[in-house]
């Protein structure tokens, strides 16, 4: 029952994919960008720009290009079938190891990012939602209205200032250690791991440092969402028949809270899903000025240089990480809460 | 733990706030979205110079607190060499107070645009798909799944950068991101409508379905949209202002906050603090400001419900 | 009139004084219960009767010291076993509720957990009061299981709230509620919701087992047949308080209060036998092995809604469709105005097929045949003002100047017996009674032949159901309209109808005049329906006299109905032939039809 859902999650979700890939590839092919030029230069002769061009495969028809993406065509370079994602236009290197080294970085920032938001919304949220409308929910309220709403980059600039510039006790904004520090060996690239698995106890604590802003600055927004779904969650199940009745048949207030506690939980996993999957991309401000290297900066790059393999490739694991996140979570979901399960 | 059901009665409804502290939120919104869209109109006019027009002043700090007095006096007497710049100057030598005040004319109206755009598809489309249910509305709606499951910030920079970074582009990248979420909120009110009683009675009567669909289910499936308005257009000005911070929204000089928290960046860690924090502070206040608005309008349309 | 009328010898088990309840919510505080004082004696069935709204379930709450937020118990006292529970600290509140106390309420799935089995939740409520392991208290959430008549409880208690019907998880409720045999069971409108047979089931069986467990009952009701049969006492709240407390054969033979006196205004009209109409009219609309069935998403099966109903309504008559909910009645309803295609099967209309009509024509057609439905407040467009909503007919169909839509809209609601001055108002803040009439108006402004009811009265409260009633008795009288009246409210239709159809599972099981059906039903389906419905008559109650006719068991799912007679495997007259040979619909000699073979052939 259960695996037969989760299959025809993971089918549906490929196949959402591959309509994914599908429109991406096109899309960026629509729009009136000429990724030739941008390479060779505006003052190249044409041979040059028919050569870059045929190099590039942008001579073949449209239809032949994605079917060389898709890994079709026997015989020639291998595509998504084969697991590549192609060669980037700029770097020549297969984009799938590239991501696989930008990946990480980002996962690192916002699953601290998200811990930190919890460990600081759950209490609160419930604290606010245990005594509805009273003078520290209003302020919770405005407190989450607040954060949710922020442009976090401008947030990141100002705590840089203040707490680089001014008080002098976090790090300059240049990475994930300081330019001096050799990195650890890479082996799963979240680096408090990896300075961990190398025993480099000094460096983990360099990096953690390092983290502590962009980590605080994301969890700060995030935290306001996280707030309100919680308090909301949890008003509502406390106001809920089911607690009521609960009371009515004398359970102890701990049994009874329990139910509500687990009951506001169960509906949190949804939202918690999509501001991961948005964070993905989301990240990618906060990447930036800290000059990080994740996913998102490796984006922006690749946008700005007209690198459609780059571009389709990190379009096309962000969404197929939400979509697992999203599956993940759901299943999470299931497990709280049996109706889901049908 | 307490629980509410023995605890002493809470001030006013449970789920949303006391009376009082929601209409002060309620005016808050509104008098920032008042004061924003009058910039808006006049921002780019009223301010002491030309926004995008360089001064041959370079990184000028504004007037600590205790020279704003003295700055006032001299400036309404006429006894200062060049108008105050309220909020200093940039690397460039803009004013960056009166590029604060024209910004609202960029990112009001690339929101308002991009989200009128998506409202109106997005609202037809889900009228559409949730009204008239049939294989090609199911197309729709798979397509709507796909469009939403594309990452929003990165879809919008590739957009934008591939397209040309013209304000057109921004809202047309904008709207294409937003109309999805129009489409899903539209159609999940629209079939909950068409379900109900008075749109059974009207077919009863022997009105024709088209009219139904238009008189009858439309006007009580718009709220949730109107509703979802306000928080787009406070996402959608975040979203221009971090587009041209990572470099593929407006050009410079266009007055936008964004560019301008951008252009500063570089000097913050050296100290120069006042050409990314005042924009900054705009644009907090000018999104928070829509949140606390949209809010105040769920909070009444879900009492009225 | 607050202390009890029949002083007992013995101390009253709970004792209520000046109970007040205060809800305070943006502008305005209101006081659903406001001074409501009574008393209920050891093992005394005491009724509570009033309307939505009265307080009835506020009262019920806090004789527990609860209070929905931002509800309050504002004041008065509760004694119980010689201590004020208002005053008792949470602990021991606690240990009262549920143990001394035990509490039923109207929506039995949403006051289950829904992340818990039920045996575990029935086991939590008995290891709450009584000193047990989790094994022990599982043992005796089965035996509480099966006490209260759920089949194979041992399977049940592993069952989720969502995975019970409405009738089930009621009583999974009382199981908890008596798992520690308190001395009073509050039961507020326990049968809301449930279907007439089940209802009988359910409370025949509560009432079994509170005889075992020797508690105290106040039943919470709308219900005057629910009070009439089964309560020693009656209390009448009104307004927040009660307003009489009467025996419940002097509540029904002499009714105190002016309230009381109008809600037992129906029944009193009842007596006086339904209008009887001569000979047969000219058949205005009939139905022809009408089919339905509704395809199964992601399956090939089908919901059989309505299967071969065969019907004729003469002009002016009004026939009466009853059954319980599935039946399929609301569908014969829809499928005859074309709302939902029908699968197969022939309407006509005054002597043409109306069956596949193009769009158009049925569209003119809607003209003559109207229909009112069940929810009063969903049926009205909430932005329109009731000059709008009654104008859209008119517009459609007779198009005139804005003013004179406007005159007959006004006509049209003092025909319902509205004041035209709402006329510019919108169905919010409108009762659920105005807004019945409304729609009533709606459906008539047209001057139609014909007018489906699709239970009219089943969301308003008796006093307005009552005055509905009459309303309806009094437009068919004048008007002459015909009307297919669909209810599941037996006495409604008694007093309303000329003929009836009895449903189950969608095929019509017994037909004939009102007289014939309800005086002397043949079916064994009909009999167990009349015999499940409770009439309001406190000399010949159900708990005085064993009933024979009562079906065992649930409803069969529509999707996979029985090879033979849909109602074999409950019914008491079952034999082998009949789950093996599909029953049809036969006319009897005195110009019944019905469908059972036994019955037929005089074995039954």
């Amino acid at each position: 029952m259960l695996l037969r859902s989760i299959s025809r999650r993971l089918l549906i979700g490929l196949i959402q994919l591959l309509g994914l890939t599908i429109a991406v590839f096109f899309l960026i092919r629509l729009l009136p960008a000429d990724p030739v030029s941008r390479l060779v230069g505006m003052n190249a002769s044409e041979q040059a720009y028919a050569q870059a061009q045929a190099q590039l495969g942008l001579d073949k028809p449209v239809l032949e290009q994605l079917a060389l993406y898709l890994g079709l065509m026997p015989g020639t370079q291998p595509g998504l079938l084969q697991g590549s994602l192609g060669i980037s236009w700029v770097t020549n290197s297969p984009v799938t190891s590239e991501i696989a080294a930008y990946l990480p970085v980002t996962l690192e920032l916002i699953t601290l990012a998200f811990l930190l938001a919890f460990v600081v919304a759950v209490p609160v949220g419930m604290l606010s939602a245990l005594n509805p409308g009273g003078r520290a929910d209003k302020g919770v309220f405005v407190y989450s209205l607040f954060a949710g709403s922020q442009p976090e980059f401008w947030w990141g600039l100002l705590f840089v200032y203040v707490f680089f510039f001014q008080l002098g006790v976090a790090p300059a904004p240049l990475g994930r250690l300081s330019p001096m520090t050799s990195p650890p060996e890479w082996v799963t690239g979240f680096i408090l791991i990896d300075t961990l698995i190398a025993g480099q106890p000094a460096k983990f604590v360099e990096a953690l440092h390092h983290l502590m802003m962009p980590v605080f600055t994301l969890g700060f927004v995030l935290s306001g969402p996280i707030i309100k779904m919680v308090r909301q969650n949890m008003v509502r199940a406390l106001q809920s028949d089911f607690v009521l009745y609960a009371n009515c048949v004398g359970l102890p207030r701990k049994r009874v809270a329990r139910y509500a506690l687990r009951a506001a939980m169960a509906p949190s996993m949804t939202l918690i899903g999509i501001l991961y999957g948005f964070m993905l991309s989301g990240a990618v401000l906060v990447e930036s000025v800290f000059s990080l290297g994740g996913i998102g900066q490796y984006a922006i790059r690749s946008v700005l240089a007209f690198d459609y393999p780059a571009i389709q490739g990190v379009v096309l694991v962000i969404t197929a990480i939400s979509l697992l996140v999203y599956l993940a979570l759901d299943l999470i979901h299931a497990a709280i809460d049996p109706r889901i399960a049908h | 733990m307490s629980l509410p059901v023995t605890d002493p009665i809470p001030e006013g409804d449970p789920l949303t706030l006391a009376p009082r502290s929601r209409d002060g939120l309620l005016i808050f919104g509104a008098t920032i979205v008042a004061i924003v869209t009058f910039l808006a109109v006049f921002g780019p006019h009223i301010g002491p110079y030309n926004p995008t027009l360089t001064t041959p002043r370079v990184a000028v700090p504004p007037p600590k607190f205790t020279e704003i007095p003295s700055t006032l006096i001299g400036w309404i007497n006429g006894t200062l060499p060049h108008a105050p710049h309220w909020m200093g100057t940039d690397a460039s030598g803009y004013d960056v107070f009166s590029r604060v005040i024209a910004a609202p004319r960029t990112d009001l109206t690339i929101a308002l645009a991009a989200n009128a755009l998506s409202l109106t598809i997005g609202v037809f489309l889900g009228l559409i798909a949730g009204y008239f249910r049939n294989w090609g509305t199911e197309v729709l709606m798979r397509v709507s799944d796909v469009m939403q499951s594309f990452p929003v910030f990165i879809s919008a920079m590739v957009l934008v950068a591939l397209a040309g970074r013209s304000t057109t582009n921004i809202i047309i990248a904008l709207a294409f991101v937003y109309v999805p979420i129009y489409v899903r909120l539209t159609r999940a009110e629209v079939l909950s409508q068409t379900s109900r009683g008075f749109v059974e009675a009207a077919r009863a009567l022997g009105q024709p379905e088209i009219k139904i669909a238009l008189r009858h289910v439309l006007p009580n499936s718009m709220t949730p949209a109107l509703i979802q308005s306000s928080v787009t257009i406070g996402f959608a000005i975040l979203l221009t202002a971090g587009l041209s911070f990572v470099g593929a929204g407006v050009r410079p000089p266009t007055p936008e906050w964004g560019l301008m928290i951008s252009t500063g960046a570089g000097a913050i860690i050296l100290g120069e603090w006042w050409p990314s924090v005042f924009p900054g502070i705009a644009i907090s206040l000018t999104v928070f400001g829509f949140a606390v608005l949209g809010n105040a309008l769920e909070r009444r349309y879900e009492a009225a419900q | 009139m607050n202390t009890p009328v029949n002083t007992p010898l013995s101390a009253p088990l709970i004792e209520v004084r000046d109970l007040q309840v205060t809800y305070r919510t943006d502008k305005v505080a209101t006081r659903p219960v406001d001074g409501v004082s009574f008393a209920i004696n050891p093992r005394e069935v005491v009724g509570l009767i009033g309307d939505a709204g009265s307080g009835k379930s506020t009262t019920a709450l806090a004789l527990l010291g609860l209070a929905r937020p931002p509800g309050r118990i504002t004041g008065g006292q509760i004694r119980f076993d010689g201590r004020d529970l208002l005053t008792l600290p949470d602990t021991d509140l606690r240990d009262i509720r549920g143990r001394d106390i035990g509490i039923i309420v109207q929506n039995p799935r949403a006051s289950l957990n829904p992340m818990l089995r039920v045996g575990r939740q029935i086991g939590f409520a008995y290891q709450a009061h009584n000193p047990a392991t989790e094994a022990e208290a599982r043992k005796q959430a089965v035996e509480m299981l099966r006490m209260v008549g759920i089949n194979d409880p041992e399977r049940r208690a592993e069952a989720f709230a969502h995975e019970l019907s409405g009738g089930m998880a009621q009583r999974a409720l009382i199981a908890m509620a008596l798992s520690s045999r308190p001395k009073l069971l509050i039961a507020d409108e326990p049968t809301s919701g449930l279907d007439v047979t089940i209802q009988a089931q359910f409370l025949d069986q509560m009432w079994q087992t509170v005889q075992e467990t020797g508690s105290a009952i106040l039943l919470i009701t709308q219900e005057l047949g629910v009070i009439a049969n089964y309560c020693d006492r009656v209390l009448v709240l009104h307004d927040g308080r009660i307003v009489e407390d009467a025996p419940v054969r002097q509540f029904f033979d002499a009714p105190a209060h002016p309230y009381s006196q109008e809600v037992l205004g129906l029944r009193r009209s009842a007596d006086a036998a339904a209008p009887v109409r001569e000979g047969t009219a000219a058949p205005l609309v009939t139905l022809d092995a009408l089919t339905k069935h509704f395809p199964l998403r992601g399956s090939d099966k089908v919901v059989q809604a309505v299967d071969k109903v065969t019907l004729t309504i003469g002009k002016g008559e009004a026939v009466g469709l009853v059954g319980e909910s599935g039946s399929g009645k609301t569908t014969v309803g829809r499928c005859l105005l074309q709302l939902v295609p029908p699968t197969s099967g022939r309407i006509a209309f005054a002597g043409s097929d109306i069956t596949a009509l193009p769009p158009t024509e049925m569209r003119a057609l809607r003209e003559k045949m109207q229909i009112v439905f069940q929810d009063p407040f969903d049926s009205l467009n909430p932005r329109w003002t009731l000059a709008q909503i009654l104008a859209e007919p008119l517009k459609i169909h007779a198009p005139a100047s804005a003013a004179a839509h406007r005159t007959r809209a006004a006509e049209a609601l003092r025909l319902v017996d509205l004041d035209p001055a709402l006329l510019d108002r919108r169905p919010r803040g409108l009762g659920a009674s105005t807004l019945q009439r409304v729609n009533i108006a709606r459906a008539l402004i047209l001057n139609p032949e014909f007018v489906v009811l699709d239970e009219p009265t089943s969301v308003l409260a008796p006093r307005a159901r009552t005055s509905l009633i009459g309303l309806l008795a009094r437009l068919q009288a004048e008007l002459g309209i015909s009307f297919l009246f669909i209810s599941h409210d037996l006495t409604t239709v008694r007093y309303l109808c000329q003929r009836v159809a009895v449903m189950y599972l969608g095929q019509i099981v017994e037909q004939g005049t009102v007289e014939q059906v309800f005086n002397n039903p043949r079916h064994p389906y009909s009999q167990a329906l009349l015999s499940a419905h409770l009439f309001p008559d406190p000399t010949w109650r159900r708990v005085d006299h064993p009933v024979r006719e009562a079906l065992q068991g649930e409803i069969p799912s529509p999707i996979d109905v029985p090879k033979g007679c849909y109602l074999a495997s409950r019914c008491p007259h079952a034999v082998d032939a009949c789950r093996a040979v599909p029953q049809v619909l036969e006319p009897l000699a005195d110009g019944r039809n019905l469908r059972c073979a036994r019955v037929v052939k005089g074995e039954v």
